[in-house]
């Protein structure tokens, strides 16, 4: 059995996470809402409202409790002398490598909800693939952004 | 170095402009049809502004296209000059592109019929920077002695660059191209018999029938129709078949027009495929670029023993457009395609034993599928009663699917190199170098976590983006030696 990463990404993110389920269950509320005035109004069966209402709630309990915390659990990443390492996935767990070598460049991105909680997404590119590490803290994320790009510079190979 | 400024020939000019009008062709026929051929040139008559307007805007149209074509080939002149293939072009607007000859990736030239009829050939400079699949440069038509030329002063350049090599040397080795495979009658036949080519046609025949549909008087065809199917089923059977046959036999054309003498060569570092009879191409191929190579083996093939060879490689290069998995052998028996595989890169094992996914596993290729699965037979057998039930076949067919893909499910690690084995329908091994593979990722399930069992993807680059090989469910040990193989590389 392979050990996991040991890096787990900043407990803030999981307040980010939560806070997009909120948004993503506002919005749903507000077609629920519509759908439910669209019921009332043509008087279509009553059992829309309900399924209007179990939708919404639902996703607030999925999306705003449960599904942030796993993700927030599983996901790891770890930075060595010659590889990446990254665990996440909320049914699969999905565990990439990617070797210094491979690493063309690394970026790092900041949403407006994200600077307000002072993170970054990190976001690792290959020549074919983007491996994106979410919510980091911003100093944090800048120190680990220069130390690839150092660590992948040592390393040249062709494509 | 010579500093001759060279022109296209000028049958350039007739090929770009055709190329124009050709693009334009479609949208005219759909006018003219939609209009159901209204057309008068009576003066009285209410169609003749229609008339006037429309072939008045073609006519300008058509003139315009022939007269950027003279334009781009008056203007349009290249020489060579330290080292760099040199392109000017553009009336008001001049464009000029130095390409280092050490920078060009390939030549890649095509013959046209047009091309055939004067001896002259289209030639595509690209460099590792093409984007979006377009060449660098490409010179529309010059003769075939004026194509050798740029060979030889690019080989001239790049043999400079390295060491002072003997020009008489170099020109000796652009003779002497060794043929690593020709494609023979037979394997062409069973090519174009066996394609899929017979779907595009058969969609091509429904979107032209479409483009008619406001010409055909359906209402008396309907009329036909009801007698003619009071004749018998039998007549409407015949119809699709005799449909489907020509259908098949136009594809079967189609692909031995474009195979025809489909030819693999190699020389120095590179790959050259020629092939073709009516617009024959060549497509040269640098081997270091080449990052995996990619065995396709569906059911009716690997039957008779069949495969096709596809390369995975890296930058702007391919047949057409964005598509970069250039097929390296369409067709070839398995013995015959490891062999030559073999004499192509002596340094990969070509003849894997694989780790086969664990017998526990078996139920993951097909456990799944029951999600989507069994609310489809659900709505038929509800929908359709008493023929819906047919649908509960799906079920061991699946099964049987599963257990198919389950016994194809393989991996072999042989030094630097690792070997995929999978099939949706078609059987596909990917062998790639470790080197070139760019990033490796497992993927566990909550219930393949409680059987051990884990998923393996490996991506390497191809193209633009890149290719990604998949074994599902392998014991979790293989996929961790897999993980841990691919570490400290």
């Amino acid at each position: 059995m392979r050990a996991q990463p040991i890096h787990q990404i900043s407990r803030k993110g999981l307040t980010v996470w939560r806070f997009y389920g909120v948004i993503q269950t506002l919005v749903l509320l507000i077609v629920a809402g519509l759908v439910s005035y669209g019921t009332y109004y043509f008087e279509w069966p009553s059992f829309i409202f309900f399924i209007a209402g179990a939708v919404v709630v639902l996703s607030a309990i999925l999306s705003i409790f449960i599904f942030p915390k796993i993700r927030w659990e599983r996901w790891r990443y770890e930075v060595r002398e010659h590889e990446i390492e990254v665990q996440h996935g909320l049914f699969v767990v999905k565990r990439t490598l990617i070797p210094m070598v491979r690493v063309q460049h690394v970026d790092t991105t900041q949403g407006p909800i994200l600077k307000k909680y002072d993170l970054g997404n990190i976001s690792i590119s290959t020549a074919a693939t983007v491996h994106t590490i979410p919510a980091l803290v911003m100093d944090e994320a800048d120190v680990l952004r220069a130390r690839i790009s150092d660590l992948a510079r040592v390393a040249e190979d062709d494509v | 170095m010579s500093k001759e400024i060279n022109r296209l020939h000028p049958v350039s000019a007739i090929i770009t402009s055709v190329k124009a009008l050709k693009s334009m062709i479609l949208p005219i026929a759909i006018i003219i049809i939609s209009n159901g051929f209204n057309f008068s040139l009576n003066f009285r008559s209410e169609h003749f502004f229609e008339t006037i307007l429309l072939f008045g805007v073609w006519g300008v149209a058509a003139l315009l296209a022939l007269i950027g074509g003279i334009i781009k080939w008056r203007t349009f002149v290249y020489w060579f000059e330290d080292g760099e293939l040199r392109v000017t072009y553009g009336l008001f607007v001049k464009k000029k592109r130095y390409i280092p000859f050490e920078r060009i990736q390939s030549l890649n030239y095509n013959e046209g019929v047009f091309h055939r009829i004067f001896g002259l050939v289209k030639v595509q400079v690209e460099t590792a920077g093409s984007k979006g699949g377009k060449p660098e440069v490409e010179l529309t038509a010059i003769r075939k002695a004026a194509a050798d030329v740029i060979e030889l002063e690019m080989r001239h350049a790049k043999s400079e660059a390295v060491q002072q090599q003997d020009q008489a040397q170099v020109i000796e080795e652009a003779v002497s191209t060794p043929m690593i495979y020709h494609m023979s009658m037979r394997d062409l036949l069973v090519l174009a018999t066996t394609s899929g080519g017979i779907g595009v046609v058969l969609s091509g025949l429904v979107a032209v029938a479409s483009q008619f549909s406001d010409i055909i008087p359906y209402e008396t065809v309907f009329h036909e129709l009801a007698d003619f199917v009071k004749i018998g089923a039998f007549l409407v059977a015949l119809t699709v078949m005799v449909v489907l046959i020509v259908a098949w036999i136009v594809s079967v054309i189609i692909t031995l027009i474009n195979y025809y003498d489909y030819t693999v060569r190699i020389e120095e570092d590179k790959l050259i495929i020629t092939k073709g009879l009516l617009e024959k191409k060549r497509i040269t191929l640098p081997l270091n670029r080449i990052q995996a190579i990619r065995i396709v083996e569906n059911p009716l093939r690997q039957l008779t023993g069949f495969a096709t060879v596809v390369v995975e490689s890296a930058g702007g290069n391919g047949e057409d457009g964005n598509d970069k998995k250039i097929t390296l052998f369409p067709l070839i028996k398995k013995p015959d395609c490891m062999q030559t595989l073999e004499q192509l890169f002596p340094d990969m094992n070509w003849h894997p034993t694989f780790i086969r996914s664990p017998k526990r596993a078996r139920p993951f290729f097909y456990r799944i599928d029951f999600i989507w699965l069994v609310p489809i037979i659900g709505a038929c057998s509800y929908f359709f009663y008493p023929y819906g039930l047919l649908s509960l076949l799906l079920i061991p067919l699946k099964i049987l699917l599963g257990i198919w893909q389950h016994k194809t499910a393989g991996y072999q690690i042989d030094g630097k190199q690792l070997a995929m084995q999978y099939r949706v329908f078609s059987r596909i091994t990917l062998i790639m170098e470790k080197k070139r593979i760019q990033s490796i990722e497992s993927t566990q399930s909550y219930f393949q976590k409680r059987k051990n069992v884990m998923s393996i993807k490996a991506t390497v680059m191809s193209g633009a983006t890149g290719t990604t090989g998949s074994v599902s469910s392998l014991e979790q040990r293989d996929a961790e030696t897999i993980l841990t193989w691919y570490e400290h590389s």
